[in-house]
């Protein structure tokens, strides 16, 4: 096992900031027109100037890339177009150098149709490996299961036309579910994680946890049984690597979710799905209603586990977990091009989903950086990247990461054609006008915004573990919170507003402090018995420290 | 000197906290705690149904309730409205209210909800009747909706009613104000209306609030308002509505409000109005009005005697108020006995005309007019609950059309009496 330059403390993903980065799109160092490790390590002074502390790779597996990579066909390896393993232990090392932790993603459902486990599964039914998948010789079985990628799958079954039976999946059809009713697979996917926790990753984002298990008249998801998996592979990551992450991707309403972190026993992080969409539909309403109202439904979790928080990553700012009036509501406002529009969501970025607006792109982050849970920031984000919603699928939110001005966007060497996916070429958001170069060199560029506020949130425990309250002025413009750990209590206040707002906010129980705002520094009026008046500018916020002085 | 204020800092603190909205619905209310609790859910749930999207407020203007009304306003949860309907609120939906002074009066409660709606930016008020038990949520739509979608600025309801209700709206105030402003505004004194931010910025503007008309029947002076400055008026059916039971004591102050107001705009409008003739018909949304048959039990001989008595008491009265042939008409339609009492619209028209001429003039106190005319109103009401108890629905609307058509006819003479006395 290699000797781990990263001490493993407990608890350590409380206080990260997770960077999101597909190794396909950030940098091409070979010059053949996907990106690479290689390109990856070349690219971590970026990184760690960004002030983010862990970094999640997406599937690098070898792979058909059907799914770009959520589809693996070998689980031990590097897809070549990315590099070999050798190219990620050299990544690794050189993130762990710099204080960079990584997480990497694993696929624990499904694997490829090319995988070789399938191909023998499916090569007759004698084969050791037969009852590794989910095979049936009727579709009839499982009827209460939801389809998840409704626009393009008809069933959650498939025919085979060699091994002459169905095979369930809950993704693509050319995605198999995994049958982990069978030891055999749980042993083997447990000696996958081994294998890259002995090269040294820090954590593992499962994908698609709820679906491991299926049983008759049920939903298939979250299933006793399923929970009983996570928590036989959690008790050996504690045992044999502590301090490793287990981050849960389950979309699923916070109750639903819950169940996740057991008793500190199963996942330490798990993405809060439904707030994602409520920050967006709060913005456009002008309304904290909808995000107060998902956190009170939260229920509170162990103290040792986290939410993990997000505004955009790789996939559809999923409607999956809104009300159809929500869904509605949302498609109208930030996806009215049917095109921008998948499955049951929007794939778009994030500044073209708050149409490029400086302001609502910082209050967004702004919120992001402090609500309870780890901020996630996708690849881009942070320059105010755009998208290409004719690329198909979710391939739009996955374009090459913008560097330069110059050739391809600083992305690759190769010829433009060769490219595995156009650049944005488009005036407004194009490499040509959005990229790190020049945003580099501006101090009141959208990336040195985003560095000054990872530094303040990192240099913040309280944002990362710290208890929630809310305050409910009476202006229901204004989302404030105040965030408490130990003696260290932080106000914040935030104008969801287009225009400017008055707020009388009550803070009695905190008399006699002052207030500091956290990005100037500057003093604001002591607190005393009456309400609080802040005036603010439109989308405007504010991060105060209490002291008592 | 400081101007005096209309809003409170309370109230005004409370509009900061409930900001730009696109609809404002308007309570005035005084001691209505028996019925403003299902009104005020009818309300939510209207919004949330019909206007899930908009940011909308209710917005309470109570003339010092002692009956704690204010809170059930505010207090309505919006929690029952999910539940009793399943409704889901999609943003915060603020309701509000402020005391504006210790006695109600309509002018300043109506003026107080335009105001808040002025600063908050509606783009549409609609105004609910504490009264209202019959509301559906539908009505918010009926109202609201030609105003958001159709730019009409001002629309008034059509009820479905009893046909012994309205009495007064059909009678008098829809035919005059049809023949002196030449619009067909069904309910021109109308419990429940919406307005636009255009009409109400308007009315606001024009210090209206400071003539006595207005202050009488601010409703009332709404619609004449919007009829004289051609705004776009449409009338939407809102369904069943149930006139609140009144006292004789009430129908004095209802003639105040309602006759008195419409009245003294004629002083000021006459440039208008006096050039108007005929009338055209207002867009008409979602219905037409309907009269819901009954069983009526009049009390004819009441009706009658109150008539007779008031022609014979108040004749000095009537002499400085009336023309002699007119007077004359009244005093034989005071012999008739209960069998074949008959105001006819004709006697009607005139003698209304010829009180508004001489409130004009103010021949003598102008409330002694309107007391004056509540007796030969009674007469007129026993004719018309006559007419309608046995005729047919159908025929009820051929014999309103056929009294507006003599208030029409009549107005030249009108115009003719208006200057000159008798």
């Amino acid at each position: 096992m290699n000797e781990l330059p990263l001490k493993r403390e407990a608890g350590w993903y409380k206080d990260s900031i997770i960077y999101q980065i597909h190794v396909r799109t950030f940098s091409d160092a070979n010059g053949d027109g996907v990106g690479d490790f290689p390109g990856l390590a070349q690219r971590l002074d970026y990184v760690q100037e960004l002030g983010v502390n862990a970094i999640w790779l997406m599937p690098f597996f070898p792979s058909p890339l059907r799914d770009d990579g959520y589809d693996i066909a070998e689980y031990k390896s590097v897809h070549p177009s990315y590099g070999t393993l050798e190219d990620f232990k050299n990544f690794l090392a050189i993130a762990h150098e710099r204080g960079i932790r990584v997480i990497i993603e694993l696929v624990l459902n499904h694997t490829s149709d090319q995988h070789p486990w399938f191909l023998e599964s499916r090569s007759s039914h004698d084969n050791p490996k037969r009852d590794w998948y989910v095979w049936s010789d009727t579709d009839s079985k499982y009827r209460g299961t939801r389809i998840i990628f409704l626009d393009t799958e008809m069933s959650n079954w498939a025919w085979d036309p060699i091994s002459k039976a169905y095979y369930w999946h809950r993704f693509f059809s050319h995605q198999p579910d995994l049958n982990y009713d069978n030891p055999a697979v749980r042993e083997e996917m447990w000696n996958v994680m081994k294998f890259w926790l002995e090269l040294g990753v820090d954590g593992f984002r499962l994908d698609a946890v709820p679906y491991l298990i299926e049983r008759e008249a049920t939903s298939c998801e979250n299933l006793p049984e399923t929970h009983a998996i996570i928590r036989d592979l959690r008790r050996k990551v504690d045992e044999q690597f502590p301090g490793t992450l287990l981050l849960a991707e389950a979309n699923q309403w916070p109750a639903d979710l819950r169940p996740y972190f057991g008793d500190g026993d199963e996942f330490h992080m798990a993405f809060h799905f439904p707030l994602m969409p409520r920050m967006f539909m709060g913005l456009r309403l002008e309304d904290r209603k909808p995000i107060t109202e998902i956190l009170q439904q939260t229920p509170a979790i162990p103290a040792s586990c986290q939410w993990c928080l997000f505004l955009r990553n790789h996939d559809e700012l999923t409607l999956e977990m809104v009300t159809d009036a929500e869904r509605d509501y949302m498609y109208d406002l930030y996806a009215r091009d049917k095109a921008m529009r998948l499955n049951l969501g929007i794939r778009r970025r994030l500044a073209p989903l708050l149409d490029n607006d400086r302001r609502r792109i910082e209050l967004m982050n702004g919120m992001l950086m402090s609500m309870p849970g780890t901020p996630i920031i996708y690849y881009g984000d942070e320059i105010g990247m755009g998208d290409n919603v004719y690329l198909g699928d979710r391939n739009g939110v996955r374009t090459p990461m913008q560097w330069s001005g110059g050739w391809n966007g600083g992305f690759s060497a190769a010829d433009p054609e060769s490219l595995y996916s156009p650049p944005i070429l488009n005036p407004v958001y194009g490499y040509q006008a959005v990229n790190v170069l020049s945003q580099r060199r501006t101090p009141h560029s959208l990336l040195s915004w985003m560095r000054h506020i990872i530094e303040i949130r990192r240099s913040t425990p309280v944002f990362g573990s710290g208890s929630i309250e809310f305050l409910y002025p009476a202006n229901h413009r204004i989302l404030a919170y105040v965030r408490q750990l130990g003696k260290e209590t932080i106000l914040v206040v935030n104008n969801l507003s287009s225009a400017a707002q008055a707020v009388e906010l009550d803070l009695r129980r905190y008399t006699g402090n002052i207030l500091i705002e956290m990005f100037g520094r500057n003093i604001f009026p002591r607190i005393g018995d009456l309400p609080y008046l802040l005036t603010l500018g439109p989308y405007q916020f504010f991060w105060f420290r209490l002291r008592r002085i | 000197m400081a101007e005096e204020t209309l809003l409170t800092d309370d109230f005004v603190r409370q509009l900061i906290n409930v900001g730009e909205v696109d609809l404002v619905v308007g309570l005035c209310t005084h001691n209505n705690s028996k019925t403003i609790e299902p009104i005020v859910r009818a309300i939510q749930a209207g919004i949330l149904k019909c206007f899930p999207r908009e940011r909308a407020a209710i917005i309470n203007a109570d003339g010092g309730s002692q009956d704690g009304t204010p809170k059930l306003v505010t207090g309505a949860s919006i929690d029952d409205v999910w539940n009793a309907s399943k409704v889901y609120a999609l943003r915060t939906l603020h309701a509000i209210s402020t005391t504006y002074a210790r006695t109600p009066d309509p002018s300043t409660a109506l003026r107080t909800i335009l105001e808040a709606a002025d600063l908050l930016r509606a783009r549409a008020c609609v105004l609910i009747s504490p009264d209202s038990t019959t509301i559906e949520p539908d009505w918010l739509q009926h109202l609201a909706r030609p105003i958001f979608y159709d730019n009409f600025d001002l629309v008034c309801p059509i009820y479905r009613r009893k046909r012994s209700e309205g009495v007064l709206v059909r009678n008098l105030l829809y035919p005059m104000t049809r023949s002196i402003y030449g619009y067909r505004v069904r309910e021109p004194y109308a419990s429940e209306f919406a307005i636009s931010s255009r009409l109400a910025s308007n009315f606001l503007n024009q210090e209206i609030w400071k003539q006595d008309w207005s202050r009488m029947g601010p409703e009332i002076s709404l619609t004449i308002t919007a009829v004289t400055g051609k705004y776009r008026i449409a009338q939407s059916f809102l369904g069943t509505k149930v006139a609140p039971g009144r006292s004789t004591a009430d129908l004095v102050s209802v003639m105040r409000r309602t006759v008195g107001a419409l009245f003294s705009s004629l002083d000021v409008n006459f440039p208008v109005w006096s050039t108007i003739t005929g009338s055209e018909p207002v867009s008409t949304l979602d219905g037409q009005p309907e009269g819901m048959p009954e069983s009526l039990r009049i009390n004819r001989k009441h009706l009658r005697d109150m008539f007779a008595s008031g022609v014979a008491q108040l004749e000095t009265v009537f002499r400085s108020i009336l023309s002699p042939p007119t007077f004359s008409e009244l005093q034989r339609i005071a012999t008739l006995g209960v069998g074949e009492f008959n105001y006819p619209a004709d006697v009607w028209a005139k003698t209304v005309f010829e009180f508004a001429a001489s409130y004009h003039r103010s021949v003598i106190n102008r409330d002694h007019i309107l007391q004056a005319l509540v007796p030969l109103y009674r007469g007129r009401s026993l004719t018309f609950l006559l007419e309608n108890r046995d005729g047919s629905v159908e025929s009820d609307e051929t014999r309103e059309e056929s009294l507006c058509g003599e208030f029409e006819r009549l107005k030249p003479y009108l115009l003719e009496i208006w200057g000159n006395g008798k």
